[in-house]
């Protein structure tokens, strides 16, 4: 089971509104390489992985996306929060004020919505950490790239912390290929 | 806001650390950061650590005694969320077992000590005694 902590893994204090932003910012929660389908990607995979620490790592790291979720849609409500539909309009967030109001939804920075095909797993414990590997890469990009459209270092400080996060479990993601590669640790019942 | 000279840099970005050879299985935790330094970096391992932009680690701003102690707590908490991940792959590495547990120890006292004087971070805090109900008061994290 999982246990709420009532407060982020890291604050978010954003004072400047920024629709804009909320606009690009909201593909780590619903897209392609966001933190959503991270999350429910080691999650799903950790049932079958081969051994004990593969176990525990897809726990843990899928656990801490979680967590990064709600820091994503921490930065997104702040950015957004008090604007007027004239202001979402004017951002290009005109369809989602009309379909959600003022509501988070988890969709890409185009608006496509959040979809379960996002997230990779094959049946093969070395394919699916690759994909994980791979997962972390694209977030790690897609975090500079957003940190690239910004100079507010309010914004700037969690975008970093996410970043990094991405480039530390992508370390461990490879470690634990690399042993079980080293060790020809395969699948469940080999 | 939109740096065409820092994007330029982007693609010469030095990636050496997504290619480094497999972490030995016994880390040195004397090669850590401190927890607070670790927090702001996102990373408790000094040789895995790889900025993009920033020049220097952003520092919290934390103005109330609130968002110190909590600043704090979010370090101790951190450092044990990174030192976890470690153990889960190098589960023989009693040095670092070692450290995981003092700094546990350390999230624990603090966390108690916040929860006293602020309120209930988890339903199972003995702030929960307090009436009224004392989990539905504000902030709730996402709000600033």
């Amino acid at each position: 089971m999982w246990i709420y902590k009532k407060k982020l893994e890291y604050p978010v204090n954003i004072k400047r509104k920024d629709l804009k932003m909320a606009k690009y910012l909201v593909t780590q929660y619903g897209g392609p390489a966001g933190e959503l389908a991270a999350a429910w990607q080691y999650l799903n995979q950790r049932y079958t992985m081969p051994d004990e620490r593969g176990k525990a790592l897809l726990t843990d790291i899928g656990t801490e996306e979680l967590a990064h979720i709600e820091i994503i849609s921490s930065m997104i409500y702040q950015l957004t929060n008090g604007a007027t539909s004239q202001e979402m309009e004017e951002a290009g967030l005109g369809a989602n004020y009309a379909q959600f109001g003022m509501d988070l939804f988890p969709s890409d920075s185009f608006g496509n919505p959040f979809t379960m095909t996002y997230i990779k797993t094959v049946g093969d414990p070395i394919a699916n950490l690759e994909s994980d590997m791979a997962a972390e890469q694209r977030a790690r990009v897609t975090y500079e790239h957003l940190m690239d459209l910004t100079d507010d270092p309010d914004v700037i400080g969690p975008l970093a912390f996410l970043r990094q996060r991405e480039v530390i479990h992508y370390q461990r993601f490879k470690e634990l290929r690399n042993y079980y590669l080293e060790n020809k640790i395969q699948s469940k019942d080999s | 806001m939109y740096n065409y000279d820092l994007r330029q840099n982007y693609y010469n970005y030095n990636n050496d650390n997504y290619n480094k050879p497999l972490y030995t299985e016994d880390a040195n935790p004397n090669s850590l950061y401190d927890p607070y330094a670790g927090f702001i970096r996102g990373n408790m391992f000094k040789d895995l650590y790889n900025p993009y932009k920033t020049s220097k680690p952003i520092e919290i701003q934390a103005t109330t005694d609130r968002d110190q102690m909590l600043a704090m707590l979010d370090a101790f908490d951190f450092a044990t969320v990174d030192i976890n991940l470690y153990l889960d792959i190098y589960p023989n590495d009693k040095d670092m077992i070692e450290l995981f547990n003092q700094y546990r120890m350390e999230r624990n006292k603090l966390c108690e000590e916040y929860e006293n004087l602020f309120g209930p971070i988890l339903t199972s805090s003995n702030a929960n005694m307090a009436y009224p109900w004392a989990w539905d008061n504000k902030p709730w994290p996402w709000e600033n």
